[in-house]
């Protein structure tokens, strides 16, 4: 559905015109001859692979990148933008995918943020707070003030970020995949929220990778690929196959084809398992779970929420401070990451480009990392070359990491190919047991496709795969079971028949109860 | 074609970072009112040339006048009358060159140790007093009472073990010196930047007060331990094998300097060569890739710290038994570690570098303290080559202007959007 609330005059609210950006360091040619034109009111999205160049268009818009060659124009004049402070002035704002809040500030505090109404230096804190309710209350978007922000959830910090670029009257609006950290009800809530400002007159341009977002909210999708705008049409025009054809330049899948389980012993089971976050703080808290061999259990929730600490209690990066891990029947509660592995573990880490990997050494030393002391690799203590360089052309090989080489760098391959280093890795030797932790964030439509048809094989070849993701849409069309943790808490596993999206969002939300609560607060 | 592209970008950086080094000293040589050109020719002449040495041609080439009253042409390193300096400077790079390994092992483990202070003058002293007490034992047990009428088969063997004894007991307590810091960072998460600081001026209290007091040997004006004796020495090549060359008759160059180029060897081969080395590499490169994979990361930085410990160690027993011969007060304060954590800076911590840098180094402090007894001080030295330090951190900014200066380099692969088409630029 296209949406279109405001049919006013059809001058380009902004104006890219033959964008080049190339980055010496790299060796990257982000942007090549890059035009697009966005009219006043519209909803625009911008669709691409990893690496295609969407968030450096954007940066470049927001001045946080200077281009090479072309020009930007903000309603039919040219600009030269070369500091976020001069697309500020120009009415360009951005919200980016990390947020940028003060999390001990208050959420008035962190809006005004630069520019607090003061006097003589002091700041006036109550007209503070009176101006984020009035700007709050004339967008529609109800927020508390007096709330820090370490207090909210993560749905009403992206309003803050939005009411923050709003204060500063921005009218050109840029979203850096927005959608990616929230629940699905705080999905439909942001969608809203996007259509009531593109009814104010204001322009959106927002970087997704979730396709049925665009569907549904942009007037326009832009689609790049390699660095290059490879088509701008009408949202309602393209299916969403067809946009994930043009993004990734060939005909994929987009559902995932899969057998029923054939499920059998219990591989992995934890009982009780209380584990400490970062902070010292239990961040997994009495949960339990089992995953049998030949099926995946898919363990949803929104991220922050004990999934991570969950998964490295499991592979042996995080203490477990109570509570039990058996694998196999084996108790291996603190048992070494090595040990684990040895039995057959395989984890595919949340973090491929400081975990998963090591972005400052070659392919070689990457993939021989789970098996360098064992015989052919090396003997008595010292490296024999010729088999880690033949690991590494198998894994090459047998997952198509395109422009990977043996013994070069790997700093340079896009997210997906890295993502097959790490795959490869880890599931050479077919493993009994793969812990995978968002194994598809950030990666575009081809290369999911892969991670999630290898993630099947394996099961089928007899793997208990344990899945965490918080995209709810991978969970439910790879799990056998699904379990949802709340809180530090496994809430409760479901069959997959039986889940819908709808029971899951509010699990994940903690329950109904808690949900209402929770937006009844943000109403105040 | 390739590895000469690469030989070609990755040296270009230190020339550029040692050519604006010296453009950006040259304002404090104009501030004390003399020609920078001149002193940087009297500079390098000192470190670098041969002896009479008067202008930057003379680094290459020399006229030497022959006893009948004509002159000829000769290449300048290989001049050696009345001693040539790049034997000189080697004497001098030998330790810069143990104590630089061992910054770049600590550093390759992810440990910014700068310990090497601490651990060479640990090192030093240890072998000062094995040097002399060990050989009295000997002669103690075997009954000589004159060391110089010991038997000859005695004598040979002593030159022999001795030697060994020392550097392998500097080894250990420099291992042991470095090992403490590392202990308290694998397991309190003490920080080793801090720990190693108070590690240094513990051991330069220590040797101060073990040369002043009980290890001093006589009543010199300046405190001194007793010289080490004759079979415990190093002993250098112009009193050995090469005495009648006299390219090394300036200099105490000797078996140390071979010591210190197989060290460097076998410090490449553990980095580059064994699973021991790869683990400490990966462990530095992020240790969530190394506890991820399974790799025990805390034995690898313990192991690291002990072998960086042993270098420099050994950096200091080369220092006493094959140049010093006894530690004097105000040794303790000489720095040499410190050098070795900018030296392995410099170069990029590669060995390679190393063995480059070092003798570079040693030029550079040759060079200024000689031309002290100019005009100019000898700190002078120590400006330029931070000033060099300071521009080759600055790489990346450099590697930037360079391309947008030429948008254009030859040696490195065109602009391409994949890695496979090239675009015009």
């Amino acid at each position: 559905m296209a949406f279109r609330s405001f049919e006013g005059d059809m001058t380009n609210a902004v104006e890219m015109q033959h964008i080049r950006k190339y980055f010496p360091s790299s060796q990257v040619l982000a942007c090549d001859d890059v035009s697009l034109s966005v009219e006043s009111g519209e909803v625009h999205a911008i669709v691409g692979e990893n690496g295609a160049g969407k968030t450096t268009l954007m940066s470049i818009l927001y001045g946080l990148l200077t281009p090479d060659e072309g020009q930007i124009l903000i309603k039919d004049s040219p600009v030269r933008i070369t500091h976020p402070n001069d697309a500020i002035r120009n009415g360009i704002g951005m919200v980016h995918q990390h947020f940028k809040l003060v999390p001990s500030f208050t959420i008035a505090q962190n809006i005004m943020l630069g520019i607090e109404p003061n006097h003589a230096g002091f700041i006036n804190g109550n007209r503070e707070v009176e101006q984020v309710r009035n700007l709050a209350e004339s967008f529609g978007l109800p927020v508390n003030p007096d709330l820090t922000v370490r207090e909210i959830s993560v749905g009403m910090q992206q309003r803050v970020e939005i009411l923050k670029i709003l204060q500063r009257n921005a009218q050109i609006l840029i979203l850096d995949e927005p959608t990616a950290v929230l629940t699905p009800q705080e999905v439909r809530e942001f969608l809203t929220v996007v259509r009531r400002l593109a009814g104010t007159g204001r322009t959106i341009l927002f970087i997704t990778h979730k396709l049925a977002e665009v569907k549904a909210i942009a007037d326009q999708v832009t689609t790049m690929r390699r660095g290059r705008n490879v088509g701008t049409h009408f949202a309602k025009d393209q299916t969403i196959r067809e946009m994930a054809n043009l993004m990734v330049g060939r005909v994929v899948t987009l559902t995932v084809d899969k057998g029923p389980a054939h499920p059998g012993e219990t591989v992995l089971q934890a009982e009780n398992l209380l584990v400490a976050g970062a902070d010292g703080i239990p961040a997994v808290f009495g949960a339990s779970l089992d995953v049998r061999a030949g099926e995946i259990l898919g363990v949803a929730g929104v991220s922050g929420n004990g999934q991570t600490e969950l998964v490295e209690a499991i592979v042996g990066m995080r203490p477990v401070d109570g509570g039990t891990i058996s694998y196999r029947g084996q108790d291996i509660t603190h048992a070494l990451v090595r040990q684990r592995r040895e039995a057959g573990l395989a984890h595919i880490p949340e973090d491929r480009m400081t975990t998963g990997l090591n972005l400052t050494t070659n392919l070689d030393e990457n993939v021989v990392v789970t098996r360098y002391q064992h015989k052919p690799y090396s003997q008595q203590g010292i490296f024999s070359f010729a088999p880690v360089r033949a690991l590494a052309q198998e894994i090459i090989d047998k997952f198509a990491v395109k422009s990977a080489r043996v013994g070069e760098t790997i700093k340079t391959l896009s997210g997906g190919n890295l993502q097959k280093i790490v795959l490869g890795r880890e599931l050479k030797g077919d493993p009994k047991l793969i812990i995978a932790n968002q194994p598809t964030r950030g990666l575009d439509v081809g290369s999911i496709e892969f991670v999630h048809k290898t993630l099947i094989e394996a099961r089928d070849k007899g793997a208990a795969v344990l899945l965490v993701s918080v995209e709810l849409d991978e969970i439910m069309a790879l799990s056998d079971r699904i379990a949802v943790m709340f809180a530090g808490k496994v809430l409760a596993v479901l069959d997959v028949k039986e889940a819908t999206e709808e029971k899951l969002g509010l699990l994940m939300a903690g329950s109904l109860e808690l949900h209402e609560a929770d937006s009844e607060r943000a109403h105040v | 074609m390739k590895a000469l592209r690469r030989t070609l970008d990755s040296i270009s950086i230190p020339i550029i970072a040692i050519l604006l080094g010296l453009a950006a000293s040259s304002i404090f040589v104009a501030l004390a009112n003399v020609s920078p050109i001149e002193t940087y020719q009297k500079l390098f002449c000192e470190g670098f040339g041969p002896r009479g040495c008067q202008n930057f041609g003379d680094l290459l080439f020399f006229q030497v006048s022959n006893g009948d009253g004509g002159t000829s042409t000769v290449f300048s390193p290989l001049y050696g009358e009345g001693g040539s300096r790049i034997a000189l400077l080697l004497e001098q790079a030998t330790p810069l060159i143990l104590t630089a390994l061992s910054a770049a092992v600590a550093f390759q483990a992810g440990m910014f140790s700068i310990g090497m202070d601490g651990q060479f003058v640990m090192g030093a002293i240890t072998a000062a007093f094995l040097g002399y007490w060990v050989p009295d034992q000997i002669y103690l047990l075997t009954g000589v009472t004159d060391p110089e009428a010991a038997p000859v088969v005695l004598n040979t063997l002593m030159h022999g073990i001795v030697p060994l004894i020392c550097l392998s007991a500097a080894m250990l307590v420099g291992a042991i010196y470095s090992w403490i810091p590392g202990y308290i960072k694998v397991k309190l998460n003490v920080n080793e930047l801090i720990s190693t600081i108070i590690f240094n001026a513990i051991a330069v209290q220590l040797v101060t007060y073990l040369v002043n007091f009980p290890m001093r040997a006589d009543f010199n004006n300046i405190a001194r331990t007793r010289r080490i004796d004759d079979t415990a020495w190093l002993i250098p090549f112009n009193r050995g094998i090469f005495q009648d060359i006299e390219w090394f008759s300036g200099a105490r160059v000797g078996v140390g300097l071979i010591i210190a180029l197989l060290a460097a060897g076998l410090v490449w081969f553990y980095l580059r060569r064994t699973t021991a080395g790869y683990e400490q590499r990966m462990t530095r490169g992020t240790s969530l890739f190394a506890r991820f994979g399974g790799i025990p990361t805390g034995r690898a930085v313990l192991r690291a710290m002990l072998i960086s410990g042993a270098l420099s160690g050994l950096a200091g027993a080369i220092a006493i038994l094959g140049v010093e011969r006894r530690v004097v007060d105000g040794f303790a304060i000489g720095g040499t570690g410190f050098d070795g954590v900018l030296v392995a800076i410099l170069a990029k911590e590669s060995i390679i570098g190393i063995l480059l840098v070092a003798p570079f180094f040693a030029g550079l402090n040759l060079g200024a303290t000689n031309l002290q007894f100019g005009d100019l001080p000898r700190q002078l030295g120590g400006i330029i080559i931070s000033f060099i330090i300071l521009f080759s951190a600055m790489e990346d900014f450099i590697r930037q202007r360079l391309t947008a200066l030429l948008r254009w380099r030859p040696w490195t692969r065109r602009p391409t959007a994949t890695g496979g088409e090239s675009v015009s630029v």
